[in-house]
């Protein structure tokens, strides 16, 4: 490594975070530059989230923090303290998918599959959040955060609807 | 004052990344971002001192959604102010508070706003990004990141509102027009942090409107306008506030001209039709814009504001007709 740079390093001043991912208690050293995305990635090896555009556009780094989704890409590590982090290899029951997986499967809504993983979480984020049965326009305005490249949308969104449909059909019973 | 000289043009080869007349665009990125040192103050006066003793080599991160999109190189220090005490929205005597620190999401979904009369808030702040990114980006960062294209500014100066600061020297209260001196630039000094947004209570007979128009969903403004009507008793204007944002102009554009059309006048179509004009030339967009020409962006602000006024001028008439029912009963 360079000279310069190992100086450098010398002078960064390690975070000792704390955060629970996916049900479980972490205790990581980050650097004050590291981001969420990063950590979860080369850290944790939770490699679900992507680094798409890195300017928080695209949305393949969705997760979700204290039961918001947010674009783990922006967020920095350090701020991530005492947060609640679910990414999307914590939403399934073991084998057992989780129905919006399901759903994403059996409507043909995933091709190279980059874009699925925030898109499920946004999906996840949205429908715990929302009251009631959503509407088309409501769903498409909550993903105007999550770019797909291969699929056009349709499938994504029949699926999401789908789920939307069941889920809320058994709240009013 | 002649708006365009603050202006710089923007200066571009084909093949080569946009640069801005100078300053290099920091995605051709030579330097890495790489801070030190984190802090994170559990009161405001520790983070005016962190800002204070770093100066420039210092920056506050409370969303982080411009920050790290820019990424300087030249800061050393990130002073995280998200577990200050500014995250609310609060009605007092004498109108209302929103803490600095209240995120996007919040003032989309808060019910205290549309009650009492600062709906325009919501409706501004719902087309800012994305969901994500309203879940973390604050009204603070928004404001002092002092882009005419932000889509709250405009809502909250159609408002009449106010900021306080709070610096080492003290505190210091600014009307939001006031605010901005040139694209990102703002009158927020070295180590002074935005704590609180104050909104005078909302008159009686008062109608407003903001609409945005941009690329897709996500995208900055190419041009938004936001108005705030006031009726009389009888119907005629009491006052009119027209601010037009987005890529129009170094800051925001308040329509005084237009403005001044409304004066103790019953307003009707071809005032608005006037006014939208007088509007659409006060602004000076680039001729070098990257969103949409310079001419496409004048013929859309004038579009813009005559919708506005028409939508605020129509809830303005429905709120003098609900409390006529209201006093009647």
């Amino acid at each position: 490594m360079h000279f310069r740079e190992l100086r450098r390093m010398s002078n960064l001043k390690d975070i000792l975070i704390r955060i629970d991912v996916n049900g479980k208690a972490v205790k990581l050293k980050v650097k004050p530059y590291q981001t969420l995305l990063t950590i979860l990635r080369d850290e944790l090896e939770l490699t679900g989230a992507k680094l798409g555009c890195g300017t928080g556009e695209c949305g393949a780094c969705t997760v979700i923090m204290d039961g918001k989704a947010v674009h783990s890409c922006l967020i920095l590590a350090a701020q991530a303290d005492g947060r609640k982090i679910t990414t999307i290899e914590g939403i399934s029951e073991g084998p057992k998918l989780h129905p919006l997986q399901e759903a994403f499967v059996k409507h043909g809504a995933i091709q190279c599959g980059f874009c699925t993983p925030g898109m499920i979480l946004t999906a996840k984020a949205f429908l715990d959040e929302h009251e009631g049965p959503p509407t088309e326009k409501e769903i498409k305005e909550a993903f105007s955060g999550n770019i797909c490249r291969c699929t056009g949308y349709v499938k994504i969104l029949e699926a999401v609807l789908a789920v939307a449909k069941s889920t809320k059909k058994e709240d009013e019973l | 004052m002649n708006l365009s000289k603050l202006y710089k043009p923007i200066v571009s080869k084909i093949g080569e990344d946009i640069k801005m007349d100078g300053h290099a665009n920091n995605r051709v990125m030579k330097k890495l971002f790489r801070p030190k040192q984190y802090f994170r103050p559990r009161t405001i006066t520790e983070a005016a001192t962190l800002l204070a003793k770093f100066g420039n080599l210092a920056r506050p991160i409370a969303g982080g959604t411009d920050l790290l999109v820019s990424r300087p190189s030249d800061v050393k220090y990130i002073i995280d102010i998200t577990r200050l005490p500014m995250d609310y929205i609060k009605k007092g005597e004498d109108g209302l508070r929103i803490g600095a620190l209240t995120t996007f999401r919040n003032v989309e979904t808060s019910e205290i706003l549309k009650k009492e009369g600062y709906g325009i808030l919501a409706e501004a702040a719902c087309k800012m990004g994305s969901m994500p990114i309203r879940n973390v980006a604050t009204v603070g960062g928004n404001i002092c990141r002092a882009l005419p294209s932000s889509e709250l500014c405009p809502a909250l100066a159609a408002l009449d509102a106010k900021v306080k600061m709070v610096g080492f020297t003290g505190e210091r209260t600014v009307p939001l027009e006031k605010l901005f001196v040139d694209v990102g630039k703002s009158v927020l000094k070295m180590g002074e942090l935005l704590t609180e947004i104050c909104l005078p209570t909302t008159p009686p007979h008062s109608g407003t409107a903001f609409l945005k128009i941009g690329r897709v969903a996500e995208d900055l403004s190419i041009v938004n306008a936001a108005t705030r009507v006031t009726l009389d008793k009888e119907g005629g204007c009491k006052d009119v506030r027209i601010i037009v944002g987005g890529g129009i102009g170094p800051i925001l554009i308040r329509a005084k001209r237009a403005e001044a059309l409304f004066k103790a006048k019953k307003i009707g179509h071809s005032i608005i039709e006037r006014a939208a004009q007088l509007a659409s030339k006060d602004c000076c967009p680039r001729a070098t814009s990257i969103r949409g020409s310079a001419f496409y962006k004048m013929q859309l602000s004038e579009v813009l504001v005559k919708r506005v006024l028409k939508h605020a001028l129509q809830r303005a008439k429905e709120n003098v007709q609900l409390e006529r029912y209201i006093n009647k009963n």
